[in-house]
């Protein structure tokens, strides 16, 4: 076998699956031919060093680059899995149990701000009361106020803080909206969730059997870490579904939107927010 | 553009894919996604594994945008944060453990890294030190072997640039290219030298002729 021959061979080699290792294994009439040139040929030998290397390298790198499939791939997939843009209220709906209903993004500070509902500690559930107007009030008080230090960020920071700003207060619009629409229902139940293992952490919970509208919050829980998600679900009959995903603001996590498992609801549900798994400890906890 | 404008561009670009461009997600893709592939193929030696990964980061870009704090760290980071957490989870649900990785492999493009190592460890990805192997295992991490690479794919015709795709990363064999593209077997072979002396040529432009990567010159045939 001559010069172009047998580099050739040990170029189609290098490209081939563990091609080399074949070749230079000499098992072959091809590959023994390849041999008894190399041995007297110092200069392809010095060729099939470098080839080795160069095949190394070549091969680690383009193992290393994505197909370029990926990227339309990935965009049907957010097209088909990812929120609706331009968000702002849509997300954590859209995120919960798949329906297209009722959509919010609740910020339920005033809920949590209420006295009565942060004092308790325990799970308790009570009938609709005209407390709900209070919470309305509070409500309204809360966007106005987060409106108000809006506008004053309007003049003052640079634009990603604003359109983050933005987001927050149309989440707090949302969800007050949300709220008091499901206040207003006559079978509204308000739920205080507890903590087994954080003192700091309560949260409440809304919701509405008839319209199976849900709002529940949280504060004091942390956001998770990047790739990390606490999801809402509810327990009936010993079996977990979850619901949706809570969203973060600045100081508080949030979930709104509507689960048919509420509809008929009988006593002995549970609801619940849980790292990453819904099979997991919840982290917040309450008795529908 | 280098890192700082880079990461200034990239919050105004965050800003226009939260308003629903999608036209920003892809730019952000493409900017980003080669990175993140590699990082994770890194750790996992999957491809799959890898694919499934960068899907799941960006989709995460997507619905989580609002959460992005430029203040807190460049987007960079966010995404390897996101894309690292993905894959170790997946790693444990498999029972196996990340490879070994050089520490600059870990980082965000615009960590150097000392600061990569000291996010690491405040995240408790560490679990255990060595000092690198001397060898052609540091010319693989450089970031230049893939830049030479990439750049002499990209310039590459597109059927030399298809056998030597399917060749390493389908890693399949030049009977199976042929049968897969319906070409002569003749062809695919002419094809694939021609791809090789191209990457090794680029390879030999990126170190130099010390490194001994470039190929000599051969005369190559003409398509069968």
């Amino acid at each position: 076998m001559d010069h172009e021959g047998t580099r050739e061979q040990l170029e189609l080699a290098a490209v081939e699956p563990g091609g080399l290792e074949r070749l230079m294994a000499g098992d072959t009439p091809n590959a023994q031919a390849v041999a008894a040139h190399l041995v007297g040929c110092p200069s392809c030998t010095d060729e099939l060093v470098r080839l080795q290397r160069a095949a190394t390298l070549i091969r680690g790198s383009v193992r290393e680059l994505p197909p370029a499939d990926l990227k339309e791939r990935t965009l049907a997939a957010i097209r088909a899995e990812g929120v609706r843009r331009p968000l702002v209220v849509a997300t954590p709906a859209a995120a919960g149990a798949g329906a297209a209903g009722t959509t919010a993004a609740a910020s339920g500070v005033p809920v949590m701000a209420s006295p009565s509902t942060a004092a308790s500690g325990t799970d308790r559930r009570t009938r609709r009361t005209p407390r709900w107007l209070g919470w309305a009030a509070t409500i309204a008080a809360a966007v106005l106020l987060s409106v108000v230090t809006t506008t004053a960020v309007v003049n003052n920071r640079v634009d990603n803080q604003l359109a983050a700003q933005n987001v927050e207060i149309a989440a707090l619009e949302k969800v007050s909206v949300d709220t008091m629409g499901v206040a207003a229902q006559p079978d509204a139940e308000h739920v205080a969730l507890r903590s087994g293992t954080d003192p700091a952490l309560t949260g409440d919970l809304v919701y509405s059997p008839s319209s199976t509208a849900l709002v529940v919050t949280a504060a004091g829980l942390a956001q998770p870490r990047a790739g990390q998600q606490y999801l809402c679900w509810v327990q009936v009959g010993g079996t977990r579904e979850q619901v949706g995903r809570m969203f973060f603001s600045t100081h508080l996590a949030y979930w709104t939107g509507p689960v048919p498992a509420l509809s008929g609801l009988s006593d002995g549900a549970t609801f619940g927010v849980s790292l990453d798994s819904v099979d997991k400890d919840p982290v917040l906890v309450g008795d529908l | 553009m280098n890192g700082r404008e880079g990461a200034t561009d990239d919050v105004a670009v965050v800003r226009r894919m939260a308003a629903g461009s999608e036209a920003a997600l892809e730019t952000l893709y493409d900017r980003y996604a080669s990175a993140i592939f590699a990082a994770v193929y890194r750790l996992t030696s999957d491809r799959g594994t890898a694919e499934e990964v960068v899907q799941e980061t960006f989709l995460a870009l997507w619905n989580r945008a609002e959460t992005f704090d430029p203040a807190a760290g460049s987007l960079a980071a966010w995404l390897h944060a996101i894309a690292r957490n993905r894959t170790i989870d997946r790693l444990r649900a498999a029972g196996r453990r990340p490879s070994m990785v050089a520490l600059s492999s870990a980082a965000a493009p615009d960590e150097d890294a000392t600061q990569a190592l000291e996010r690491l460890v405040s995240d408790g990805a560490i679990v255990g030190g060595a000092r690198p192997v001397a060898g052609p295992e540091q010319a693989f991490e450089s970031a230049g072997v893939q830049e030479a690479i990439g750049t002499a794919l990209a310039s590459m015709p597109e059927d030399e640039r298809t056998v030597i795709l399917l060749a390493y990363q389908e890693e399949l064999s030049q009977s199976e290219i042929a049968a897969r593209l319906g070409w002569p077997l003749g062809t695919v072979k002419t094809r694939t030298r021609r791809a090789l002396h191209r990457l090794r040529k680029g390879l030999g432009a990126e170190f130099g002729p010390g490194a001994e990567l470039d190929v000599v010159p051969v005369p190559i045939g003409e398509d069968r």
